[in-house]
């Protein structure tokens, strides 16, 4: 008997409790992202693909000085220089493996141009390694574009390293 | 005949006077005139040397006279001369140096156009005295007119017999050739003048080997300033004895000084060495007091190149030892007087601008340096003046001084470390308020 | 003290010499050497701008700065005389701190694009900012940019000359290109120009920078100044490796650095791997950019083979085959004596001493020869020539000769290299040097005295400098005097055209001279004549005993001119080489051996039938253009090896591509003797092999394999190395009557055809760099004659011989004189050798003015 009231109290007093904990949840906020649709959004300093910037007159920052594949710690950068009409050099090849890529950041320190950046993508799954070679023109920022982050990461690097305007 | 630039000498004192002599004639206006010259004891010394002396005995005569080099350096002419090795077989040349091209110094340019046989027979001394058979006149390109003097004077001495073949009947060939200089500070100096003289771009050359060993054409050379060359012949005429009287102790015989600037009465002056600067500047004779009765600021006491003096120091002899004690030099004996409505870093401005023209550009820190400077003072003249400016000035100019091949870079800096040294305040003020301290003074004479 | 000691042991007896004290460390030197030579014998690196071991000191860049005890300011090192007792410091705070001034005023102005700057990576001011400079910059103005004549280019870069750019902007002025122009060059095509902090160094006014030694200039750059246009935003300089390497333009054996890319299979630039004893660190154009060579896209890609009438691809394999069965098909039609072989001077030890045995073992033919481009070559085996021009010549000697001779020699062109040495000897040791010649050389400046003898009167002049010896007493004649003609100086001096006297004065230098440095060119080897003047010049040698005291020499040529005769690489060799062959191969042809000219006129007669030519372009080189290409078709079976495709491809019937110098491992010997070693920097291009290789191909088809492994060839070669010495000159006088000189009314004018100053031999065309320096062929002539025939610079001229006639444009140069011209061969599109005659011994043509 005594057995039988104990199976009906949990019957009718704590399984309502638990049912309680499941239909709580119904009403909260769901901790997982409906990912295709929806973005996590991401940390301020997150490093994804990288891209190659352009001044503002559309011309490549990018004068293939070989800093940043020298800083490369995967060796990933592959670049070969040219040189135009007007005698200024630029990158004939550029090439990123981002098979190869540790996502570092080394480049986008050593670049004395303020060319090459780390962006915020980091969906590029291809279904072959060749692929994953990025040639300069994939890497390049289309022009002209609309957002200014640009401005606001040099002006934040210039206002770390102090430099002053000439008289 | 001759031309007369309008520069007021002490002529006629000079002409009364036992002791003074460079200035004699000067004002005669017959003195560049062969026969004048003659007439008025020219050419007697360049006689006696060459007929009844050694060479070796107008070098000791030249050497006991205590002459120094009136050019700026103030090296013992006669220890010079002795400077080229007898051993050598090459021919051996003199040099005058007759750039003279110190702001503030006219010197050399008088005697050039009014009196050019004592600068000649000077040369002509000298040369006798260190066996060179070839000397050169290097006139500063800018001197048209003392080109033209001094040709005609070498023309007059040929034709007259006191240079070519066979001068006097010793045997002695002695040559002439008047250069005319490319227009260049630096060629006053003397290996660039040498380099100059070779056709080559003026830039001094790196010592040693020294001219008086390897000069024009790697040959033994001695460059002599026009007024240690013009002082020779009276040393020649009187003996050393009466020359070593004149001066002081060890600032033997006397010199021209040019003053200039904001005094009554400026002009090239022949004075004693060891003359007192405060009674040169204000004695009637010569300065005759400021400009305006106003009070003094500042003296540069031997050309441009030599640091400033306060007025508190200028009570002193000039001479080279005493300029010496009061931390400037005597330098090519060009008194520069300010008087106080001169704004110091206007003045600076002027002089550094001068340097950095004039600079050859063959060592780093004078090349670089003077430019640097250059941007400093006139960013500070403008009012666009940073502190912590006149620190990093005095920074620059020690990382010059003394460390240039020639002296310029040394001259370019002298004057700026003197003159933040003295008026500091000035500099800051321009510094803080963007404008001058002192009403600014573009009447500069 | 132990470094004292060890430096005082190093020190010559005799030399003066002064002890100081430099960072606490006593060193003795010298007399004479400066504080930063002492430093740097110590090990003490003093970091200089403007200092080159190789010029004098200037002292204007100020970084070597050293405090001197007992001297207040600081001293330069590169210029200070070391004295007895001298206490150095190069380390002390003054030092660093006058260091770290010159580091900020240089970098001023100094822009800072080191990311687009070429140097950067190599660059002194880099390196020495990093190790003596400070971070940051007090300098807050705008940089002074020097604009003017660069429109159009964002960085300022002007082009003045065919491969150097000059950014002014980044120019620290340390004026050594300036200086190395002038003194060790002697050419007057860059200077510094305006003064101050704007002086620039610039082209001469209406100049361009083309001498023939231009590249040096860029080497020598601290900065990024002065840049090559072949290396210029190519790569950069951490990702190349580099190979040494030498040049194979030249007969000194000049070392070089190949600075190439694995990845890329490229090979970007030559700098130089300075090696007092050859080349002083100096490298003439056609070594820096003849490396080109070896990457254009146009070499040749494989074998082609004739099939009717058409060179059509094929592989190797069908070529080899080919090869067999047409060699085979010779041997049974006619004996085997039928077949050439013409080999390349430029290639290696292996592939010369592998190709001898070729023809000489497996075909058993005796003609062979490594001379395709003299004409009228000495049957007589062992001639004085082969001796005179295998003397014992050291380069390095040159530098403390007292007289320096050049005879028939235009050095620039020939000998840049000995040139450079000759202009040092002259600069720095005041020797006297003589230039005699047929014409006036460029070569000539430094020369005390230029003698310039009547063109074909060289044994003459050779005479009447014995005779004038002999009149003058310095020298015993014994019975000289009735072996030659004519019988006095006098004469002889009027025959040649040259004053009696300076005849007389150039004898007294030679006799008395303390060490004699006596130089014969290419106008010895190539003429008709040269026995006769060899001769003349070994009476001249022995007469004055000049090769006790000094150096006589026929210089040869080609980078293995030296090496093919000690490898025995001519048709009869000297005794001792040949039974140094037989014993190592155990055999010797019998057959009677041929000279190149010898072959060439046996083919005519179709008497040789097979030739194997391996990397020689006879068509184009040989003098007498048309003579040879008659010859050449007439065989039966022409084999050529080459790198591109020449004249004499054309008529070949196997063509094979041949690996350039740059994608073996190869040795030569240069003109000293010296075996020397070029790697192996590139794999070979295309489908093509090395000469051993393709040799060795060629011996395996036909069934008798030459050598077992490289080792084996290497090691005959050595034995061959070592057992061949310098032959003694016979301890005789020899008759020498000089011909009489024809000459002829209707072309009154010599011609005298060699290599461009940038240009050697046949392939240099192909590389870019040197292409635009010069790209064609041009007439080299004085201004007088220029205007006696009415031309003008640039004007075509149509140039006749007896047996041809080419239109080329004119140059009007003032090296050169009156009655003689000059065109230059290097190029496929002018025929100039088609105006030569094989049997004459100048060359005479006529000129007149093309009228369009």
């Amino acid at each position: 008997m005594k057995e039988i009231l104990k199976a009906l109290v949990d019957v009718i007093w704590k399984m309502p409790q638990g049912l309680l904990v499941t239909f709580k949840h119904m009403f909260k906020k769901p901790i997982t992202l409906d990912y295709p649709k929806k973005k996590e959004p991401m940390a301020p300093r997150f490093k994804g693909l990288h891209y190659l910037e352009r001044y503002e007159d559309g011309s490549e920052r990018c004068v293939c000085c070989g800093l940043c594949a020298a800083a490369c710690p995967a060796d990933a950068v592959y670049m070969e220089p040219d040189e135009n009409e007007n005698g200024e050099r630029l990158a004939k090849v550029y090439e990123i493996n981002m098979l190869r890529c540790i996502f570092c950041g080394f480049c986008e320190e050593a670049c004395p141009e303020e060319a090459i950046f780390l962006g915020r993508e980091y969906e590029f799954a291809t279904d072959s390694r060749e692929g994953f070679i990025y040639s300069k023109d994939q890497l390049l920022v289309p022009h002209p574009r609309k957002e200014s982050a640009f401005k606001r990461t040099i002006r934040r690097i210039r206002k770390i390293y102090g430099v002053e305007e000439s008289r | 005949m001759s031309f007369y630039s309008p520069v007021r000498t002490n002529a006629a004192e000079v002409a009364k006077s036992d002791r003074l002599h460079l200035f004699k004639y000067v004002e005669d206006p017959q003195q560049a005139n062969i026969d004048t010259f003659v007439a008025h004891g020219g050419y007697v010394a360049w006689r006696k040397a060459l007929t009844s002396m050694k060479p070796d005995e107008v070098r000791e005569e030249v050497k006991n006279a205590g002459l120094r080099g009136r050019g700026g350096a103030g090296f013992p002419t006669g220890i010079k001369w002795g400077f080229i090795p007898q051993a050598s077989t090459k021919p051996r040349y003199l040099v005058c140096n007759a750039d003279e091209s110190e702001p503030g110094t006219c010197k050399d340019r008088v005697i050039m156009e009014r009196d050019p046989h004592a600068m000649l027979e000077g040369m002509a001394v000298a040369s006798f005295a260190i066996g060179c058979h070839l000397m050169f006149v290097y006139i500063r390109g800018e001197f048209g007119h003392c080109i033209d003097v001094v040709n005609r004077a070498v023309e007059e001495g040929y034709a007259q017999g006191y240079f070519g073949k066979n001068i006097f009947d010793t045997g002695y060939d002695l040559d002439v050739i008047v250069h005319s200089g490319g227009g260049a500070y630096i060629c006053g100096e003397e290996t660039a003048l040498l380099n100059s003289l070779e056709g080559h771009k003026g830039m001094s050359r790196i010592r040693p080997p020294f001219p008086a060993v390897e000069g024009l054409y790697a040959c033994p050379t001695i460059v002599n300033n026009v007024e240690s060359l013009a002082s020779v012949p009276h040393i020649i005429n009187r003996g050393s004895d009466w020359y070593k009287s004149l001066g002081t102790e060890k600032s033997c015989g006397s010199k021209i000084f040019s003053l200039s600037g904001h005094v009554k009465q400026p002009g090239n002056y022949e004075v004693e060495l060891g003359y007192n600067l405060k009674d040169f500047i204000y004695s009637p004779e010569y300065g005759g007091g400021i400009l305006g009765d106003k009070k003094l600021k500042g003296v540069i006491p031997g050309g441009s190149s030599t640091p400033f003096l306060k007025p508190e120091d200028i009570d002193v002899g000039l001479d080279y030892e005493s300029l010496t004690t009061v931390g400037s030099m005597l330098g090519s004996g060009a008194v520069i007087v300010f008087h106080e409505d001169t704004c110091i870093v206007w003045t600076i401005m002027k002089l550094i601008h001068f340097y950095r023209h004039e600079s050859c550009g063959k060592c780093t820190p004078c090349r670089e340096g003077t430019g640097w400077l250059e941007r400093m003072i006139t960013a500070i003249e403008h009012g666009r003046g940073r502190p912590g400016d006149v620190e990093k000035i005095e920074s620059v100019c020690e990382n010059i001084m003394g460390r240039t091949i020639c002296p310029l870079g040394d001259a370019a800096v002298m004057p700026i470390q003197s003159a933040i040294k003295n008026w500091r305040d000035e500099w800051q003020y321009h510094i803080d308020h963007g404008k001058c301290q002192v009403k600014t003074n573009t009447e500069f004479v | 003290m132990a470094d004292a000691v060890e430096n005082k042991k190093n020190i010559a007896e005799g030399v003066p010499t002064v002890t100081l004290t430099i960072d606490g460390r006593e060193t003795t030197v010298p007399k004479g050497t400066t504080v930063l030579m002492a430093a740097r014998g110590l090990g003490i690196h003093i970091p200089t701008f403007c200092w080159h071991p190789k010029l004098k000191p200037m002292g204007s860049c100020r970084m070597c700065y050293v405090e001197i005890e007992k001297m207040p300011k600081l001293q330069v090192s590169c210029a200070l005389e070391a004295m007895d007792g001298m206490v150095v410091l190069t380390d002390s705070d003054l030092v660093k701190r006058g260091r770290r001034a010159i580091i900020e005023f240089i970098l001023m102005n100094h822009p800072l694009d080191c990311p687009t700057c070429d140097k950067g990576g190599e660059c002194d001011l880099q390196d020495q900012t990093f190790a003596h400079g400070v971070d940051d910059s007090r300098f807050d103005f705008q940089k002074y940019r020097f604009t003017e004549g660069t429109e159009g280019s964002t960085f300022d870069d002007l082009r003045i000359g065919p491969e150097i750019v000059l950014n002014r902007n980044r120019c620290i002025l340390c004026y050594k290109c300036v200086r190395a122009n002038k003194e060790a060059f002697g050419e007057y095509d860059l200077g510094a120009y305006e003064r101050g902090n704007i002086m620039e160094i610039h082209r001469a006014p209406g100049r361009q920078v083309d001498n023939p030694f231009s590249g040096n200039l860029v080497e020598i750059c601290p900065v990024g100044a002065l840049t090559n246009t072949d290396w210029r935003y190519k790569i950069r300089v951490w990702l190349t490796q580099t190979t040494s390497s030498i040049c194979p333009f030249s007969s000194s054996g000049v070392n070089t650095l190949l600075y190439k890319d694995d990845h890329q299979q490229k090979i970007f630039r030559t700098t130089s791997r300075p090696n007092d004893d050859i080349d002083d660190g100096w490298l003439a154009d056609v070594t820096r950019y003849g490396y080109q060579i070896a990457t254009s896209p146009d070499r040749l890609q494989t074998p082609l083979i004739k099939k009717d009438g058409q060179q059509v691809p094929a592989t190797w394999k069908e070529a080899l085959e080919i090869i067999n069965k047409r060699l085979n098909e010779i041997k049974d039609k006619k004996g085997r004596v039928c077949i050439g072989g013409i080999v390349s001077p430029s290639l290696d030890n292996a592939t010369l001493h592998s190709f001898s045995k070729l023809i000489r073992v497996t075909l058993g033919s005796n003609n062979i020869d490594y001379r395709t481009q003299y004409r009228m070559l000495p049957k007589e085996p062992e001639n004085v020539y082969d001796a005179m021009s295998a003397r014992s010549f050291k380069i390095s000697d040159i530098d403390d000769s007292d007289v320096i001779v050049a005879f028939g020699s235009d050095l620039v062109k020939e000998h840049p290299n000995e040139y450079l040495r000759i202009r040092k000897a002259c600069n720095f040791h005041s020797a006297s040097v003589y230039s005699v010649n047929p014409y006036r050389v460029k070569s000539a400046d430094v020369a005390r005295r230029e003698m310039i003898y009547k063109v074909g009167t060289e044994e003459v002049f050779l005479n009447g400098l014995c005779l004038a010896a002999i009149e003058a007493g310095m020298a015993e004649g014994g019975d000289l005097k009735e072996k030659i003609s004519p019988s006095t100086a006098a004469e002889a001096a009027a025959i040649c055209g040259v004053d009696a006297e300076h005849l007389k004065e150039l004898a007294a230098a030679m006799a008395n001279g303390r060490k004699v440095t006596f130089i014969a060119g290419e106008l010895v080897s190539r003429s008709r004549e040269r026995l006769c003047i060899s001769s003349a010049l070994a009476n001249l040698t022995r007469l004055l005993g000049l090769e006790n005291k000094g150096q006589v020499s026929i210089l040869p040529h080609y980078a293995n001119s030296f090496g093919a005769g000690k490898l025995g690489l001519l048709p009869q060799p000297p005794e001792g080489i040949r039974n140094a062959l037989t014993e190592l191969w155990g055999a010797w042809p019998e057959a009677e051996p041929l000279t190149t000219d010898g072959m060439l006129i046996n083919m005519k007669k179709e008497e040789v039938n097979g030739c194997i030519a391996l990397g020689c372009n006879p068509v184009m080189l040989y003098p007498d253009r048309e003579f040879a290409r008659e010859s050449l078709e007439k065989l039966d079976f022409l084999l050529v090896a080459d790198l591109y495709e020449t004249e004499t491809t054309g008529l070949a019937d196997v063509v094979l591509p041949l690996a350039s110098w740059a994608e073996y491992d190869g040795r030569y010997i240069n003109l000293e003797g010296r075996v020397q070693r070029a790697n192996r920097a590139l794999k070979p291009r295309f489908e093509s092999k090395p000469g051993y290789e393709i040799v060795e191909a060629i011996a395996e088809q036909i069934g008798d394999k030459l050598y077992e492994s490289s080792d084996q060839c290497e090691q005959e070669i050595s034995r061959l190395v070592e057992s061949s010495n310098v032959q003694p000159l016979p301890d005789k006088y020899f008759d020498v009557r000089p011909a009489e000189e024809e000459s002829d009314e209707e072309y009154p004018i010599a011609l005298f055809v060699g290599d461009d100053p940038h240009h050697s031999g046949h392939l240099t065309e192909k590389a870019n760099s040197l292409f635009n320096f010069c790209g064609e062929a041009y007439i080299e002539m004085s201004s007088e004659l220029a205007k006696k025939l009415d031309l003008k610079e640039g004007d075509s001229a149509r140039v006749e011989s007896k047996v041809g006639k080419i239109i080329v444009p004119v140059r009007i140069s003032t090296t050169i004189n009156n009655d003689v011209v000059f065109i230059p061969r290097n190029f496929s599109s002018t025929t100039v050798t088609a105006l030569l005659m094989r049997k004459k011994r100048t060359d005479r043509v006529k000129i007149s003015k093309v009228v369009n």
